[in-house]
């Protein structure tokens, strides 16, 4: 922790100095409040580092909390749950339930005075890498805290709190989260469940069904989403969405028989519908017709903890692999001897290693003081973790051979368990549209108010505007400060520091110019967003292991070698990724026929 | 030896085609010879010039050798059961070579079978192709020298061979390695046929496929399915739906003279449905029609429901709402757009129609059968009740009109040679397409 506190000076001192490299960053044109989103600045270009550097870490207390709590949950996936048995039957066991309630593993996000555990983001993202061990379980819990009673934490009132928390945080009750529906994915306006109010005004009359809802034929309470009449300020009366509490025992509510899955058998999938099931008015979630905002936060907010279910499971597979890589001898060498194998080993660790990187540095940004606004990271986190599941898992099942696509073996059902990451939760196309939109939606404004500040003939501008370019167009070296004699980054990782730099201010360039070539017009460029979106989870998870490796060596932790590795080794494939892509973004560089 | 007596034979066969010509009757009876239509070519030029066509006339026809057409004639008798098929025609085709060891006046018979083919079902046959070019004798035509290859070698034979390759081309039979060799025995690389094969073989691959929208090779015979397949072909919607509003009635039935009885084909989308729902009834809409689509070489007839053009300030602007998407901002709030730069669209002049709400094909087209059309169309359009209809059944293309009252009734199959003509017209639509 001493540590921690020397690097904040550092930075401190870094901030104070303001010499010439620091020119890039300083842009008195900034005059927006300073914001805490990391990820949103790299638009402009520039890193924050306090945000991100040094690596979080949690205190002593809680971490001896989170071992007390996490060794009988470990204890408990290995030995007493039948992950394959789950999966056979398409149903985990009532026993396995009971003993998840009682691990008190359905609250764990509910504050303590609800009778919940209260953990905080970071511990829950390390109870997810333990219950990233069986991906139906994990969906099942997931879609009971981290959506399902989500938007009573978030929007709820006092009294909701009080009457429904408790219950749902010891698991006597279990919810679920009713959004999507035939007609209606992401598309709000299409959503055909309507609440009415009913003649005494004291209830609403909710009718429509919803699919694919997870924990639908076990929840006692949903989270619906219908559309409701609300009266505007001008008189008019309009269809707003509105977020419902809804119990089972309203009546009326009914769902269909569980779908039949490819992965994730276990957890339970149905439609549900609601015939005109009698929702008291009280249970409003949040206000009559801002359903739409209650939803988008719910979403946001559940999605940065697949990071670490997803860095839990790969371990486990990488464990179970390597087990057999070492075993499995053919001409006399074990397979672990070769090179494309120990490629793929290689590959995965990277891969978990920044998943893992990525997580809790986002559950950190979430942990910290004030209601900080990390969905970009979330975003990203999902994205990478979902896509580096799948590759992982396939190139797994590729050293396994043969056993690999066996039923008998559990790996065949890793690689089913894991295709759904990337599509629930939102699709990762839609995920990306959302970093890069989000992200040129800040970079925007702040590029609008310079230029109006040109047009405006503002003399320093206009000279700093032309300094630039003309720095640019001279081959400068970029250094935003990572490195050096107080930089944040550790000198062993300077190679990728630096990358990470030129990367970093590139990307910012590249944002400007094509907001200066599309407009607002980029929103209908998919594929500019796209690379986008790459260009930049490739930059968090830069960020991610630099800090995270930096802070290891520092404090000397065992194997910090092999971080170090597997941090350049990350830091250089993703920085020439990050080139090939900006590179197609670059209109003179690179005529893409998609572009 | 054997190659000069070759040519001696040759040369005599076409010195005694010269005799037989001369002494031909003039205003001989043609009554076996149907009278030959026009025949299309591929360029639209050519195909309103009769003169320039191969096929179907023979060469000089006036004073066409009647005895030996009438021998050849012959050959072609229909078979004791009446029936003609294939095996009728190559018998045909293999008696001529067994009884005419000379192969004597084998350019009329070649030019005969290939008129006959259509009869016998098999212009789509390429071994019968390469069975006709095997009447042909070997070795004879090729050229034996330079000054042989810079003018035209026997040239009634070589355009006769190149008519062979040319009803190939118009029954889209792709020549084969075959058909190749066999040129290369009669004509030798360097001749007229061999340059048409040649073009044949670059061509056709390139033309095979040119059509996005492929018509299929055997078109229905039942004007019900003609019609839903015209209009299967026509509307770019896959979820529209095609109803059939009325049957025609049966051919034995003795009102098969009532032109309202006629079958009544449509088609409409859901878009088509709800943008008529949304039409403003103080609007007229109108049927207009008929306007021609030519499936190979039928030809149907079809009538749209369509309303004018909104003027611009009653058009709304689609506007993106608040709250769409859940999961990322439909919009940036950016003073600025695409700059012109950035903008890779070509200048086109667009000329914006109205909105088409519904296309039939109709048996008859006179305003009470499509009457009953919009009837039946509101069943499916409550909305159409409201809205005023305005039957425009003239005006829009003259010249169909002119055959549009003669095609009340189901016109007759036409007889050979239009239908070749219709053929080569439906292939320049394509083309213009």
């Amino acid at each position: 922790m001493s540590g921690c506190g020397l690097f904040l000076c550092s930075v401190a001192a870094r901030f104070c100095r303001a010499p010439a490299a620091f020119t890039v960053s300083r842009r008195p044109l900034l005059t927006s409040p300073p914001s805490r989103a990391f990820a949103k600045d790299l638009f402009l270009g520039k890193i924050q580092k306090k945000e991100v550097f040094p690596f979080p870490e949690v205190s002593q207390d809680e971490l001896k909390e989170i071992n007390q709590f996490v060794g009988p949950v470990e204890k408990f996936f290995t030995e007493e749950v039948d992950s394959r048995k789950i999966d056979q039957e398409g149903k985990i066991p009532d026993e396995t339930l009971e003993k998840l309630k009682s691990l008190g593993l359905f609250g764990m996000q509910v504050p303590e005075e609800y009778g919940g555990l209260g953990l905080s983001n970071t511990m829950y993202a390390r109870l997810g890498e333990v219950i990233g061990l069986d991906a139906s379980i994990a969906v099942t819990l997931a879609a009971h805290q981290a959506i399902g009673l989500k938007g009573i934490i978030l929007a709820g009132s006092k009294e909701q709190k009080a009457r429904y928390l408790p219950r749902l945080a010891s698991g006597e009750h279990v919810a679920a989260f009713c959004l999507t529906e035939p007609a209606s994915g992401s598309d709000a306006a299409s959503i055909r469940t309507r609440a009415t109010l009913s003649a005494d005004k004291r209830h609403y009359i909710l009718n429509g069904a919803k699919v694919w809802i997870t924990n639908g034929g076990l929840a006692n309470v949903f989270t619906v989403f219908a559309k409701t009449e609300v009266v505007d300020s001008d008189g008019s009366v309009k269809d707003k969405m509105t977020a419902f509490i809804v119990e089972r025992d309203f009546g009326g509510v009914t769902n269909g028989k569980p779908e039949d899955k490819m992965g994730i058998r276990g957890s339970n999938t149905c439609e549900v519908h609601f015939e005109n099931t009698r929702v008291p008015v009280e249970n409003v979630l949040g206000e009559v017709g801002g359903g739409f905002k209650v939803a988008m936060n719910i979403l946001n907010s559940g999605r940065f903890s697949m990071g670490s279910v997803v860095a839990g499971m790969l371990k486990k597979l990488i464990e179970m692999t390597a087990e057999y890589a070492c075993t499995r001898k053919q001409f006399n060498r074990n397979l672990s001897e070769f090179g494309l194998i120990q490629e793929k080993f290689a590959l995965m660790a990277q891969k978990a290693y920044v998943m893992e990187s990525m997580a809790y540095l986002t559950a950190a940004m979430l942990d910290a003081p004030g209601f900080p606004d990390c969905s970009i990271e979330a975003a990203m986190v999902k994205v990478f973790s979902s896509e580096g599941a799948w590759t992982c898992v396939s190139e797994a099942l590729q050293i396994l051979g043969g056993s690999g696509y066996i039923r008998d073996y559990p790996y065949e059902r890793l690689l089913r368990d894991s295709r759904i990451l990337l599509i629930f939760e939102g699709t990762n196309e839609i995920l990306r549209m959302y970093i890069a939109l989000t992200g040129l939606q800040h970079a925007g404004r702040i590029l609008t108010a310079r230029v109006n500040e040109l047009k405006r003939g503002n003399v320093t501008t206009i000279m700093e505007t032309v300094g630039q370019r003309l720095r640019d167009s001279l081959g400068r070296t970029v250094d935003l400060g990572l490195t050096g004699k107080l930089g944040v980054v550790h000198p062993s990782l300077a190679d990728g520091a630096h990358k990470l730099e030129e990367n970093v201010y590139y990307f910012g360039r590249s944002v400007e110019t094509l907001l200066l070539r599309f407009g607002k017009a980029i929103v209908e460029e998919q594929l500019v967003l796209k690379r986008v979106a790459n260009v930049l989870v490739n930059l968090y998870g830069m960020t991610a292991v630099l800090s995270r490796a930096s802070r290891s060596i520092r404090l000397g932790l065992r194997d910090h070698d092999h971080e170090v590795l597997l941090a350049n080794i990350f830091c250089s494939e993703a920085y020439h990724q990050n080139l090939f892509t900006l590179s197609q973004l670059d209109k003179r560089l690179f005529w893409a026929p998609d572009l | 030896m054997s190659w000069a007596q070759a040519i001696l034979l040759a040369r005599g066969l076409s010195r005694g085609w010269g005799g037989i010509c001369s002494t031909a009757l003039t205003g001989a009876p043609f009554s076996q010879v149907p009278p030959q239509a026009p025949r299309g070519l591929r360029c639209s030029a050519a195909a309103h010039n009769p003169d320039s066509s191969l096929v179907p006339r023979p060469p000089e026809p006036p004073r066409q050798p009647v005895k030996a057409l009438a021998v050849h004639e012959e050959l072609f008798r229909p078979a004791l059961d009446g029936t003609r098929d294939k095996a009728n025609f190559v018998r045909a085709v293999q008696n001529f070579a067994q009884y005419n060891v000379h192969k004597r006046g084998h350019v009329d018979f070649i030019y005969l079978a290939l008129r006959k083919m259509r009869e016998y079902g098999v212009e789509r046959d390429l071994s019968v192709y390469n069975l006709l070019l095997d009447v042909f004798p070997k070795e004879v035509f090729r050229p034996r020298n330079i000054f042989h290859s810079i003018f035209l070698h026997y040239p009634r034979q070589q355009e006769c061979g190149i008519a062979v390759l040319e009803q190939m081309e118009n029954h889209g039979v792709m020549p084969n390695n075959e058909t190749e060799f066999l040129l290369m025995q009669i004509f030798g690389r360097k001749s007229y046929p061999m340059l048409k094969l040649v073009r044949m073989k670059l061509w056709f691959t390139r033309f095979k496929n040119i059509n996005p929208f492929p018509v299929p090779r055997d078109l229905p015979q039942d004007p019900v399915d003609l019609a839903s397949l015209a209009l299967r072909h026509m509307e770019p919607d896959l979820s529209a739906r095609v109803t059939t509003y009325q049957m025609p009635l049966p051919k034995d039935s003795p009102d098969t003279m009532d032109p309202t009885e006629t079958h009544i084909v449509g088609i409409q989308s859901p878009e088509q449905q709800s943008a008529l729902a949304r039409h403003d009834p103080a609007r007229p809409i109108f049927v207009e029609g008929p306007f021609s689509l030519w499936l190979r070489d039928k030809c149907v007839y079809y009538h749209i429901l369509r309303a004018d053009l909104l003027p611009p300030e009653e058009r709304e602007v689609e506007e993106i709402p608040e709250e769409w998407n859940l999961y990322y901002p439909m919009q940036l709030d950016l003073a600025y757009g695409r700059s012109g730069w950035d903008d890779y669209e070509f200048d086109i002049d667009e000329v914006e129609e109205g909105p088409v709400f519904a296309i039939c094909v109709a048996g008859a087209h006179d305003q009470a059968t499509l009457a009953k059309w919009i009837q039946g169309l509101q069943e499916t359009n409550p909305a159409l009740a409201r809205i005023p209809v305005v039957f425009r059944l003239s005006g829009s293309s003259g010249e169909l009109l002119a055959s549009s009252s003669e095609l009340e009734e189901p016109p007759p199959p036409p007889p050979e040679g239009q239908e070749e003509e219709e053929d080569s017209q439906q292939r320049q639509q394509q083309g213009q397409s």
